[in-house]
């Protein structure tokens, strides 16, 4: 059983507190093996967020690279998004985010960025997974080893990208309140506002590494209890709150109440489709339901995979850039074809004050006008052998229902659905259930008992 | 190539190829183990102008902020420069990437403790176990420190405390022409300055371009140093001098562009040093009894140690000795600017030699004890080794025997040294006679007692 160390090393990247399970051998390993798997001769690219394992992590990571024959490029202390963006403008082979992203201080991780700056997919992902397991790696000879110079431009350049996406002076005087809870966010955001003028009222803005101002979770109650109070007195039109690295985002509306992370998809699906209908949205299996009704009301519809970046990933690379018009989860975290598929909280916050603009509603005008959902969401501890049973268990309670088993058990009628499957990170079963209308209260605590009885 | 030659793992640290042998996860644990050794605090890192030096540096920095130590970088550097630069800011020790004299595709990891000097060998054993056992400080995010630059300070720091124990006025009248041939090493960064700007010299140099790589073989030897010889009787210099990548070794060559052998070197160094301060002598067993000879003058003993720049520190340590060296290696070390390999006092030393005795070079060698040196290498099969050492001791019964290092054999007029390398299955054998005609016969009797067997 996975122990409190946190450690997971998994084709997802490398996970874990440091000090307590992941090492500095960790680190510089799994970059060594990165540094084997890509082609030699373009150069890889490094970003960390500011955690002060970072700067540790940092030296291992830039050392594998450079023993395997790689010019590295590191950009400092800067968001995932932006190491992202800076693989296509270097012309880079591939590039290391080191980051824990919401987790708490005393984590970090690594993640493995392709040439085009999306995440790696399933294939690629267990390859690398193979060479470090061998850790057979391709050190290069004495006079062949790489280099590393340092770019500081990173953050400008992504927020030229920025500019060719979103209309800046537009945005002029709508006010907002952002929490950046001492992550990678504040300078981007800070650059932004010097730049163009923008209105953002940042709190938390000094970038911290030992630990942050409070969790750096992206959830609704999170964002409602750290700008709740602030957004009616700064008669703010609404409030955004980041994780460290800033590839998520949470929302509060002009009232200061926190909205519901499941509804930044449907959200920014219903943007995005007003302006490019008929396209396809990929979400998972534990995302609301709402979002095939956005989909239908500007004529595009719903792929649902499993859940995890992986599987969004392979259904991304199914399609034609051109067919999708967003991908995303219930967790907030959102990909845009405009922005090379990759979850950019940052990206997410200027597309939510872009459509507050075009329609001049507040984001709570805009979530009143959409048919109500209600989700209810548990989880239970369950030992992993008693799993397979319970679901086939489960899978004939409800013979009426459409059923996809492609990861866990998903029960669907047309008013409703249900989700059960095992998380990837805790030794828990989530339950996951959603009705049009009223909450399904009835069906939740039924599931709840089903599970309970099995563990 | 035999496959010890490319990764060594021991007391005196890490060597080895880079790439397949030598890596930098391999580097990373040593540095994490060294960390937790020394238990945090600062930890001062530099390195020789290799390859593969920052590449290496950065699996150190790993290492050490890992172990929750704060790194300051001081990158490349010579050797002695980096040692006195982490006694002289109280750091807890230092790290040097450096293989010193080895070919460009080798490094390895030079070890400081918090004086700036190599740990004993009781402290070196404690430090391998530890990194066998792998048992390391893992500092959680709140205790990771920081990694530092210092650029400026190591290098006069150094040169002070050199220029402190010579007449640098009297080496500055002279306006002395030196040739010097830094072997785009770490020298690279501070011989030149130190040489014009303390000493008054004029310089014509080669191979002073640290992001160069070496252009002759490193080690700094007669038969690797024709260019410094050329460019000698070229520039007509009084002197020249040719350093190791790291700088802690030096060659000299004559005015007529004769490359002085090592020992010579040592004994010159060895003159200069018990005029200027008091203290005994340390030299290991295959060092020239001249040194014997000159102690003698100034009423001081010399203490013979094992082979191995370790050993001699180790001893000089305990008998808080004046000088100390290894004529063999090229190495002079004199405490008082650091317990440590250092080309720098000796380059003072001599020049100042010949600004007080108004000689050249070559009159100062002639003025030396006279004796004549004979050394070869002789391969050898493992496990062979005891009967050989018998055998010479057994066909020399008349001579006082030395089991220290291998065996050394002593007469009154005459020794002979025999030891196995420790890097490749080789056995030194060193001799050495006043009488020159001795030496040979003394060599080709030894010789063929070791071939025959």
């Amino acid at each position: 059983m996975r122990g409190d160390s946190g450690l997971r090393i998994s084709p997802v990247g490398l996970r874990g507190i440091v000090g307590r399970g992941l090492t500095a051998t960790h680190f510089l390993d799994f970059a060594a093996a990165f540094g084997t798997f890509i082609e030699r001769g373009r150069p890889v690219v490094v970003g960390r967020d500011p955690r002060s394992s970072g700067r540790m992590a940092r030296e291992g990571v830039v050392s594998a690279l450079m023993a395997c024959g790689h010019e590295v490029i590191d950009l400092g202390v800067v968001s995932t998004p932006v190491v992202q963006h800076a693989l296509q403008r270097l012309d880079a082979a591939g590039g290391i985010a080191i980051s824990a992203s919401h987790n708490a201080a005393e984590w970090n991780a690594l993640r493995f960025l392709g040439a085009n700056g999306t995440y790696l997919s399933t294939a690629e992902s267990n390859e690398l997974l193979d060479i470090y397991h061998l850790r057979k790696f391709r050190f290069v000879e004495w006079d062949s080893i790489g280099t590393l110079r340092e770019d500081a431009t990173a953050i400008e350049r992504y927020i030229d990208d920025l500019e060719q996406v979103f209309d800046f002076a537009a945005l002029r005087g709508m006010r907002v309140v952002v929490d950046c809870c001492n992550g990678t966010s504040a300078p981007t955001l800070r650059r932004i506002v010097d730049r163009f003028g923008l209105d953002l009222v940042l709190i938390n803005e000094r970038v911290e590494g030992d630990a942050f101002a409070h969790e750096p979770t992206t959830s609704a109650r999170m964002v409602e209890l750290q700008l709740g109070p602030l957004i009616q007195p700064l008669q703010a039109r609404a409030g955004f709150l980041f994780d460290i690295d800033s590839d998520r985002v949470a929302m509060a509306d002009d009232l200061g109440r926190g909205v519901s992370e499941e509804m930044m998809l449907p959200l920014l699906a219903d943007h995005l489709m007003t302006h490019t209908p008929g396209r396809i949205a990929i979400t998972n299996l534990s995302s609301s339901a709402l979002l095939e009704e956005v989909a239908a009301k500007h004529g595009g519809r719903v792929v649902r995979v499993p859940v995890g970046r992986q599987a969004a990933m392979d259904a991304l690379a199914a399609y034609r850039p051109e067919q999708i018009a967003v991908a995303g989860e219930g967790t907030g975290a959102v990909m845009m074809p405009q922005f090379r598929f990759i979850y950019d909280g940052i990206a997410s916050m200027l597309a939510v004050m872009t459509m507050m603009r075009e329609r001049g509603q507040t984001v709570r005008e805009i979530l009143a006008s959409y048919p109500r959902f209600e989700i209810l969401k548990g989880e239970i501890p369950l030992e992993s052998p008693r799993v397979p049973a319970l679901l086939m268990d489960l899978q004939d309670d409800y013979p009426d229902a459409r059923i996809d088993r492609s990861d866990g058990l998903r029960v669907s009628w047309p008013d409703r659905w249900f989700h059960v499957r095992v998380s990837q990170t805790e030794p828990i079963l989530r339950v996951i259930c959603e009705q049009r209308g009223e909450a399904p209260s009835a069906l939740f605590e039924s599931l709840m008992d089903k599970v309970r009885s099995y563990s | 190539m035999p496959r010890e030659h490319l990764l060594k793992i021991g007391v005196s640290g890490v060597r080895g190829v880079v790439g397949e042998f030598l890596t930098p996860s391999l580097t990373l644990s040593f540095a994490q183990a060294f960390g937790t050794y020394v238990g945090g605090g600062r930890v001062v890192v530099g390195r020789d102008t290799r390859t593969s030096g920052p590449m290496l540096q950065h699996a150190v920095h790993c290492g050490l902020l890992a172990a929750g130590c704060d790194v300051v970088d001081v990158g490349v550097l010579p050797t002695p420069t980096m040692q006195i630069y982490v006694e002289h800011i109280r750091a807890r020790g230092g790290i040097g990437l450096t293989a010193s004299h080895n070919p460009p595709e080798y490094n390895a990891l030079k070890l400081f403790n918090a004086e700036g000097q190599f740990f004993n060998h009781y402290e070196r054993n404690e430090l391998l176990d530890l990194y066998h056992q792998r048992d390391f400080a893992q500092a959680q995010n709140a205790a990771i420190g920081h990694v530092r630059r210092d650029d400026g300070t190591a290098k006069s720091i150094h040169i002070g405390r050199v220029l402190a124990k010579v007449d640098a006025d009297r080496i500055k009248r002279r306006k002395f022409k030196v040739a010097l041939d830094a072997v785009n090493g770490a020298g690279s960064v501070m011989t030149p300055e130190f040489l014009t700007d303390s000493l008054g010299c004029r310089l014509d140099a080669i191979s002073i371009d640290p992001t160069k790589v070496f252009p002759r073989i490193a080690e700094p030897r007669p038969d690797t140093l024709g260019d410094l010889t050329a460019l000698v009787q070229k520039s007509g210099a009084d002197v020249g001098f040719a350093q190791d990548p790291d700088a802690d070794r030096l060659a000299i060559a004559d005015e007529t562009g004769r490359v002085v052998d090592n020992d010579d070197v040592l004994a010159l160094a060895v003159l200069r040093a018990l005029a200027v301060v008091p203290g005994d002598v340390v030299v290991n067993l295959t060092t020239s009894s001249a040194i014997d000879d000159i102690a003698k003058t100034f009423h001081r003993r010399v203490y013979r140690t094992p082979v191995g720049e370790a050993n001699v520190v180790d001893t000089m340590r305990a008998v808080r000795a004046a000088i100390g060296g290894e004529g063999s290696a090229g190495g002079v070390i004199f405490p008082a600017v650091q317990l440590c390999r250092d080309s720098y006092i000796a380059m003072a030393f001599l020049l100042d030699l010949m600004a007080e005795t108004g000689q050249t070079v070559s009159q100062l060698v002639a003025s030396l004890p006279a004796y004549t040196r004979n050394s070869g290498k002789v391969p050898f099969t493992h496990g062979r080794l005891g009967g050989l050492m018998q055998a010479l001791e057994e066909g020399f019964p008349e001579a006082e025997a030395d089991r220290s290092d291998g065996l050394k054999l002593i007469w009154p007029d005459r020794w002979l040294h025999v030891r196995a390398s420790n890097t490749e299955p080789l056995l030194r054998l060193a001799v050495e006679a006043r009488d020159g005609e001795r030496a040979s016969a003394l060599y080709d009797t030894a010789w063929k007692l070791l071939t025959s067997l």
